[in-house]
């Protein structure tokens, strides 16, 4: 029970500022979307297929690395090594980046003179202005949210557990799986959901990889660039809600899961 | 049967170091140490969770000390348990027969089993988070003993427990070696050594500075360490003198005490446990080698009834129980007469 006193009323009138600032241009977007328009832009092919595209994309790169993100969050979580801090640094490189300049430097690696694209130009696959392309944007920017969240995780395991599981004669590769991951699983899937949603609202870097196909980001731009506010802002509002919806249906599933209570280590 | 030859182990800034030990199949062997004495790093040693820099490990006439964790055929019961929270208790009991790929029907055989012997077969469906300290530890037990360990380790096992269930878990505890297996169970509580152990070590700054039977270590311990352990209090720093075949120990607070005669350094320590301390109200007829008067400055209850710390010139810290506490009407600043035998005195060799 939150006591009126002022201190109380000051903090409680900058919090109501703060939110009142992220809900009022969403808000005010809604309320300038007559239903007409709206719908139409529900049926309008181009868009359904910018959203379905987003939204594939983007969880095919987090799932994908997601098979190295974890494993890497665990030796972070786990283990000492020589430069680990910079290890961690690097990580954390594409949270500060400009996203063109992530963009930029994606390209440079997936173009026929990168090397990730010389390798796929061997199997007949150019990245750029391809999904796959797309995707490597993505993850390029939003993989930091996944590697951390998964490695708090991780560090909130208790050790013991894990020693425990071993000298009950469990391989390395069983405590992994059967103790650490399943007392982690929270925090990864809040990192999955995270790198997910985050990849999917990616603008900077996706439109220096591919301008087409176009993702949902893109193709509100493009809409706003060539025909105003008007006419992209139907196309926001979709994309707002269905984000929304693969937002609190991921969140549902994720919290479903029962309440494990973790003791921390105890001091040796 | 259980054997470590001068283990050296670095750990940051501490280190266990020249540790060796033997303990004979079918043994109780106590580690008594405070806490940060190197106990669970010695325990986790032996498990194979660590390596050692350098000295051997050996069961049963094999050396184990490099050998894999999961193949050494130690259980190893942690402090606070480590249960798996996000399994069942049967679940928690069958993990290591499911790494060991044993089927279905004998995996539910050997749980119930195990679970039946240690009276947790009611719990076995229910998830851990909500059960007692002494559930918990049974659950704990039954995951490690169900593979059959050849010895089975037990690190501060009472440490968590109510203390009206430490007795329930000591018996569990007894009726295991008594069956035959050979156990190590360390602790910092004396008392638990004395009521378990057949044998009993002193770990202290990652060395073992004393072990024996626990009669051996609390009626003679090596130093005022140990001698702290085994609950003496009375100290007191000495010159031992021989006059005519009779050895006395002169206190610098100018009071001297008869003691066996033996060989003694010039100078040390001198203990004498509170237990064979005596206390009367008048002066005391007869022949006591032992006989000081004093006053009573501080009554403190104890676990035996009452502690007096009398003060004879020299403290002296006495043990007596409520009713003879009633009886004899004692007050603080009362004089009573406090005697000892001389072969309650027992002479440390070092002051440390």
């Amino acid at each position: 029970m939150v006591k009126y006193n002022p201190f109380n009323w000051i903090l409680m009138i900058l919090s109501s500022l703060v939110l009142l600032f992220i809900l009022a241009p969403l808000a005010g977007m809604f309320l300038h979307t007559n239903g007409k328009e709206f719908l139409e832009t529900v049926s309008d092919k181009e868009v359904q297929q910018s959203i379905w595209l987003t939204l594939w994309v983007s969880f095919a790169a987090t799932f994908l690395f997601a098979f190295g993100s974890v494993p890497l969050a665990w030796l972070l979580a786990r283990k000492k090594f020589p430069l680990k801090n910079i290890v961690q640094g690097i990580i954390d490189l594409p949270i500060v980046l400009p996203h063109t300049a992530a963009g930029l430097a994606v390209l440079g690696f997936i173009s026929r003179d990168g090397f990730l694209g010389k390798a796929a130009d061997l199997i007949g696959l150019t990245l750029i202005n391809n999904p796959a392309g797309i995707a490597l944007a993505m993850a390029f920017v939003s993989i930091p949210f996944l590697i951390n969240s998964a490695r708090d995780g991780f560090a909130a395991v208790p050790e013991r557990l894990e020693k425990a599981a071993l000298t009950l004669g469990a391989s390395h590769t069983r405590v992994f799986f059967t103790i650490s991951m399943p007392l982690a699983w929270r925090s990864i899937v809040t990192g999955f959901i995270m790198m997910f949603a985050r990849g999917m609202s990616e603008f900077g870097a996706v439109v220096i990889v591919a301008y087409h196909p176009m993702i949902a980001p893109v193709l509100i731009y493009e809409r706003f660039s060539s025909f105003g506010l008007k006419y992209a802002r139907p196309a926001s509002v979709l994309f707002i809600i269905v984000a929304l919806a693969v937002f609190i249906l991921l969140r549902l599933i994720s919290v479903r899961r029962k309440e494990i209570h973790l003791l921390p280590d105890a001091e040796a | 049967m259980l054997k470590l030859e001068n283990i050296y182990k670095k750990l940051g800034n501490f280190a266990l170091s020249g540790i060796s030990m033997d303990i004979p199949e079918g043994e109780y062997y106590v580690l008594l140490g405070r806490s940060g004495s190197g106990k669970t790093q010695l325990l986790e040693l032996i498990a194979g969770l660590n390596e050692p820099d350098s000295g051997e490990i050996w069961i049963d006439n094999e050396d184990i000390t490099n050998k894999k964790i999961q193949k050494r055929k130690i259980g190893l019961v942690f402090q606070d348990y480590a249960i798996f929270p996000n399994m069942t208790v049967f679940g928690n009991i069958a993990y290591s027969l499911r790494c060991r790929k044993f089927d279905k029907k004998e995996i539910d055989k050997k749980v119930r089993l195990i679970a039946d012997e240690l009276n947790i077969a009611h719990l076995l469906d229910r998830f851990t988070h909500n059960l007692s300290g002494g559930e918990l530890q049974r659950v704990a037990l039954a995951r490690t003993l169900v593979t059959s360990p050849k010895v089975l380790l037990l690190d501060e096992p009472l440490a968590s427990i109510d203390a009206s269930l430490k007795d329930d878990i000591k018996r569990t505890f007894r009726q295991l070696n008594r069956k035959g297996l050979t156990i190590v169970h360390v602790t910092h509580d004396y008392s638990e050594a004395i009521s378990l152990a057949s044998r009993v070590g002193v770990i202290h700054n990652g060395r073992i500075i004393q072990e024996g039977s626990p009669e051996e270590v609390f009626r003679k311990p090596v130093n005022k360490f140990v001698a702290r352990y085994a609950g003496i209090r009375n100290f007191f720093r000495a010159k031992f003198v021989e006059e005519d075949g009779n050895w006395k120990a002169c206190c610098d607070g100018n009071l001297a005490f008869n003691i066996l005669p033996g060989s003694y350094p010039s100078e040390g320590l001198l203990i004498v446990r509170s237990d064979a301390v005596k206390i009367q109200c008048s002066e005391p007829a007869g022949d006591y080698k032992n006989c000081f008067k004093g006053i009573i400055k501080e009554i403190v209850p104890s676990e035996f009834g009452m502690e007096l710390m009398i003060d004879a010139g020299e403290k002296f810290y006495v043990d007596i129980s409520a009713n003879e506490f009633k009886m004899q009407n004692l007050n603080e600043l009362s004089d009573v007469w406090i005697t000892f035998p001389p072969e309650a005195g027992i002479v440390l060799q070092g002051t440390g």
